[in-house]
């Protein structure tokens, strides 16, 4: 199966889905100005890796974001529904982190989780 | 006075502060407390964003040492009083204006240091060039040291540096104190002569005036330059290491910050078409009780009646109709293109503490200048 690798960047997470090693993982600060363009290739991958008949049994994706902005939260909205809408939709799991005083971080994850019908973790981030 | 024309009055200073600072086209000013972090961040924000890439690097090396000078004056200053109040909050302000840096700074002193400061910056400003060498060489060696500890060598190495004279002036606030206003020009090579002239105090009067604006309003940061995503991400850096409060609260002014911002970067109109990006002001205040956040800029006159419509609807919303409206929004994938999500107003008010104020001051038939606050309850 297709990994995808972006480098963070000041305004961009890290995006690290290798199915290789079995970590899908969202990292960082998200705040570009062309959302929608810095997304579109993990919607591509997504469309693909969740909708092929090799997708992994389990997948759990990590998101570890401390900050983003609106435009990247329609993005995370788009991404989330791609894997809801996909043939391996209760394969997978979201583990959304948070640090413990930032209740709007842990609020956001709350409102994709209740919005969207996939499995939802939540854990506090470890300093 | 009706809400409404209170906020109104409030709001006119977005448009007076953007005025005065076009008119004099300044760019930055910093007012508050200056710390190492502090000073760092404004001289990275000036080295990627402020000063221009194109220009000779001479040119830019200079303006960083006359900067770096200006920023440890003030913090030597400021150290040296112990007035632990906003009344001992210096200010930077650094703008560009054909081909030209212009550099001042201003801060609390004794009043009894005033006499022998003026004396230092006289000798200084009384030296041409080789005389300027060699009295850095003198005071090096002989460490001729003032009472203030800096051995007048940032003054010297400022006027060598900008290779222009210093101008100051001292305005007095009260018995045992004044303050303390140091400018100087730095020209490029190919700028005709700089006639900075140290009779001509015209300029530390304006700054002078400009500080006091900012005092009885108690700006801490503005910035009046072009909007695009490096400036956003400069001072947010700043934002980052100067605000005092607890991460809940920091987070809450980064995220409204980076909502205003792109928001005129995406939305804002070009009143002169600049290559650069959209012209505007951000500024952050502070009253006893709140952070103040604060937008200025053009817009064309039909965009207002659906814009302060959408405001309006955003501030008559409980919080519970808060969160469906976002929600509907964020799952409304027809509206989302790189310019719009159609969530930054949303956000900016479930962000902060109050209604969102805004006032359009119309310019001409087709501008008006667009101002929005957002507040932030300290804790």
């Amino acid at each position: 199966m297709e990994a995808l690798h972006i480098e963070a960047t000041e305004d961009t997470p890290k995006i690290y889905f290798e199915p290789e090693v079995d970590i899908y993982l969202i990292e960082g600060k998200s705040l570009p100005e062309n959302a929608v363009d810095f997304y579109q290739p993990v919607f591509d991958w997504a469309d693909k890796f969740f909708n092929s008949p090799e997708t992994p049994s389990d997948v759990t994706i990590y998101f570890k974001l401390d900050y983003f902005n609106t435009a990247s939260s329609k993005q995370i909205a788009k991404f989330l529904r791609i894997i809801e809408n996909s043939a391996a939709s209760e394969n997978v799991t979201i583990r959304w982190f948070y640090d413990e005083e930032d209740t709007d971080m842990l609020k956001a994850g709350n409102r994709y989780n209740k919005l969207m019908n996939i499995r939802f973790e939540f854990e506090v981030n470890k300093d | 006075m009706n809400n409404h024309s209170q906020s109104k009055e409030k709001l006119g200073f977005v448009y007076k502060l953007f005025k005065a600072m076009q008119k004099n086209n300044l760019n930055y000013i910093y007012r508050g407390s200056f710390t190492e972090n502090i000073t760092d961040n404004i001289l990275s924000l000036a080295e990627t964003n402020l000063v221009k890439k194109d220009d000779p690097r001479m040119l830019r090396r200079k303006v960083y040492n006359v900067m770096v000078e200006g920023l440890q004056n003030i913090t030597k200053h400021q150290a040296a009083i112990k007035v632990d109040d906003d009344k001992n909050y210096g200010v930077f302000v650094l703008k560009k204006e054909n081909d030209k840096y212009y550099i001042t700074t201003g801060n609390l002193i004794e009043n009894e240091h005033i006499e022998n400061l003026s004396a230092q910056i006289d000798q200084v400003n009384s030296l041409d060039k080789a005389g300027l060498s060699a009295y850095h060489k003198e005071v090096l060696l002989h460490g001729k040291i003032s009472e203030k500890g800096g051995a007048g060598l940032g003054l010297i190495d400022m006027a060598r540096k900008s290779g222009n004279k210093l101008l100051y002036a001292f305005e007095k606030l009260d018995e045992k104190y004044s303050y303390f206003y140091l400018h100087t020009e730095i020209p490029s090579k190919n700028a005709p002569k700089s006639s900075l002239n140290t009779k001509s105090s015209g300029i530390l009067n304006y700054i002078s005036a400009l500080h006091k604006m900012l005092n009885d309003e108690n700006v801490l940061i503005i910035f009046n330059s072009y909007f695009n995503q490096d400036s956003l991400m400069n001072l947010l850096s700043i934002i980052e290491k100067q605000m005092m409060e607890s991460l809940q609260q920091k987070k809450r002014i980064y995220h409204s910050m980076v909502e205003m911002f792109q928001n005129i970067i995406q939305h804002g109109d070009d009143y002169q078409k600049t290559e650069e990006g959209k012209a505007g002001l951000f500024f952050i205040s502070e009253t006893e009780k709140e952070y103040l956040l604060n937008t200025g800029n053009y817009i064309l006159n039909e965009k207002i009646p659906i814009l302060s419509e959408k405001i309006d609807y955003v501030n008559s919303l409980s919080e519970e109709e808060l969160e469906d409206f976002y929600n509907h929004r964020l799952l409304d994938f027809d509206i989302d293109t790189n310019k719009e999500a159609g969530l930054g107003i949303i956000d900016i008010r479930m962000k902060t503490d109050d209604n969102l104020e805004y006032y359009f001051l119309n310019i001409d038939d087709k501008y008006s200048f667009y101002s929005l606050r957002a507040k932030i309850i300290k804790n």
